[in-house]
Order: C-alpha cells, then sequence, then structure tokens
C-alpha cells in the first residue's frame, strides 16, 4: 500500500532543503520511521547534517526515528522536527 | 461552583503585553498569580554579540502540544485554575519578552510548582524554533537542552 502525504520542513531543515513543504506520492505504508527518514535523505541528502538529532511528527505525534511502523494515509502531514528551542 | 478552567496559547508576530497575559487568567476564585517571562537577551557568544531572535513555529501542532501539557500540569496540580501562554513568532529584539506564561491558582504553592514544570515542558515539547542573530549577520539555530533529542540534552 502507499500513500499521498505532505512533509513540512522546519527550521534547520527548511534551510538544508531549501523548502518549507513538499508533496510525496506514493510512500509504502506501513513505514519504519528509519525508512521514511532515509526516504527524505535521498531526496535532500544536506538533511544528513541533523543525523541523530531530529525526529519527525506524523499526525502531529512525535516519533522518533527507529523501527517503530508508522502507518500513513492520504493526506496526512509528516514534519522534519529539529532540536526545538521555544520558550 | 467551579468556573470553566481555561488553556490558552497565542502564537503572534506583534510585541507582548503582560497585563493582558495576567488579565486572562484572573480568576474571583485565584489568590495567586505565577508569572514567567523569557526575554531576548544580548548574548556574546565567540565575539560574536546577539542582536536579535527569529522564532518560527509548527503552529496547529504547537496548540495540541500545549494542551497535552496543561493536562499534565493539571493533573499533578488540581487546584490550577487558568494556564495562558503567549509567544512571539518572528523577529524578536534583544530586550523584548519572547514568551509571557501565567498561571492562576487559589493558593501560591501550587500555581509556583505547576509554572516551573510548565516551562520546563514547554521547552522540551513546544514545536517551535528560534534562531539567534548576531551583529556579524551570521545566524544559527539554537538547541533546548531540554529537548530529548538536542545535542546538549541534559539527562
Amino acid at each position: 500500500m502507499t500513500a499521498q502525504v505532505t512533509v513540512l520542513y522546519f527550521a534547520k531543515s527548511a534551510e538544508l532543503s531549501g523548502l518549507k513543504e513538499e508533496e510525496l506520492v506514493a510512500v509504502p505504508t506501513p513505514i519504519s520511521s528509519q525508512d521514511l527518514w532515509s526516504l527524505l535523505l535521498q531526496r535532500h541528502p544536506r538533511l544528513c547534517v541533523l543525523q541523530h538529532q531530529v525526529v519527525l511528527a506524523v499526525r502531529q505525534q512525535y516519533v522518533a526515528i527507529g523501527d517503530e511502523l508508522v502507518a500513513l494515509g492520504d493526506g496526512d502531514e509528516v514534519a522534519v522536527v529539529p532540536p526545538l528551542s521555544g520558550g | 461552583m467551579v468556573e470553566p478552567r481555561r488553556d490558552v496559547l497565542k502564537l503572534c508576530h506583534d510585541w507582548l503585553s503582560v497585563q493582558e497575559v495576567v488579565d486572562a487568567v484572573s480568576s474571583a476564585s485565584c489568590g495567586a498569580t505565577s508569572l514567567f517571562i523569557g526575554t531576548t537577551r544580548e548574548d556574546v557568544l565567540n565575539g560574536r554579540k546577539v542582536i536579535g531572535l527569529e522564532y518560527e513555529a509548527y503552529e496547529p501542532m504547537a496548540q495540541s502540544e500545549f494542551r497535552k501539557l496543561c493536562d499534565v500540569i493539571r493533573e499533578r496540580w488540581p487546584s490550577v485554575t487558568h494556564v495562558c501562554v503567549h509567544h512571539r513568532l518572528g523577529w524578536v529584539k534583544v530586550g523584548e519578552a519572547s514568551v509571557v506564561m501565567a498561571i492562576s491558582s487559589p493558593h501560591r504553592h501550587d500555581g509556583q510548582q505547576a509554572m516551573q514544570q510548565a516551562v520546563e515542558q514547554l521547552k522540551a515539547r513546544l514545536p517551535v524554533w528560534k534562531k539567534e542573530v548576531y551583529d556579524s549577520q551570521e545566524a544559527s539555530w539554537k538547541e533546548n537542552a531540554e529537548c530529548p533529542w538536542a545535542s546538549n540534552h541534559k539527562q
């Protein structure tokens, strides 16, 4: 199964990818967060700067990069989340 | 009669009014208002002076994470009555407030404890980022030590 998702880039990840958002079509689902991150790295190799200091947010829930499987549906938002610095 | 509890997070590009945040949590049942103001500091890093901060946010998720933060606070300190946070987005000059947080409670102990935890949780979980801009025209994205995936995370 595949899904079409919107990927949002914030802060440093937006600078590294050169994008604020993009549509990804035919993303396999379910997919591990590691594989999803690798997919983004393939598209934007400069994101590797964030390796080990990044998580994703799928449907506004934080997901650590790892073996955890996420189920994606059409229209879902996936955000690239560099270390936070609010407040 | 218990008045409905209010949790408000406002993200805005304008200068913050401390009075507005304090007024937002006022209640006849509350004898204590606890307040935190985070102000942009004139820091110096490697001989470069900070002239301001640039903030951005994943706004819908900031709202949902804020609600989770308030649930955690209220579970631990049920007497907390209202919570209000105003956070700047965009450019914040040195000396200006980036965030104002107010919590009202009947008595001060719970409010002050809850405020400490609220600031900690906000820094650890709210999807907001700030970039320090220096007088050398360089900039760098900051990382909160409270954030579990930051390189400087304190366990």
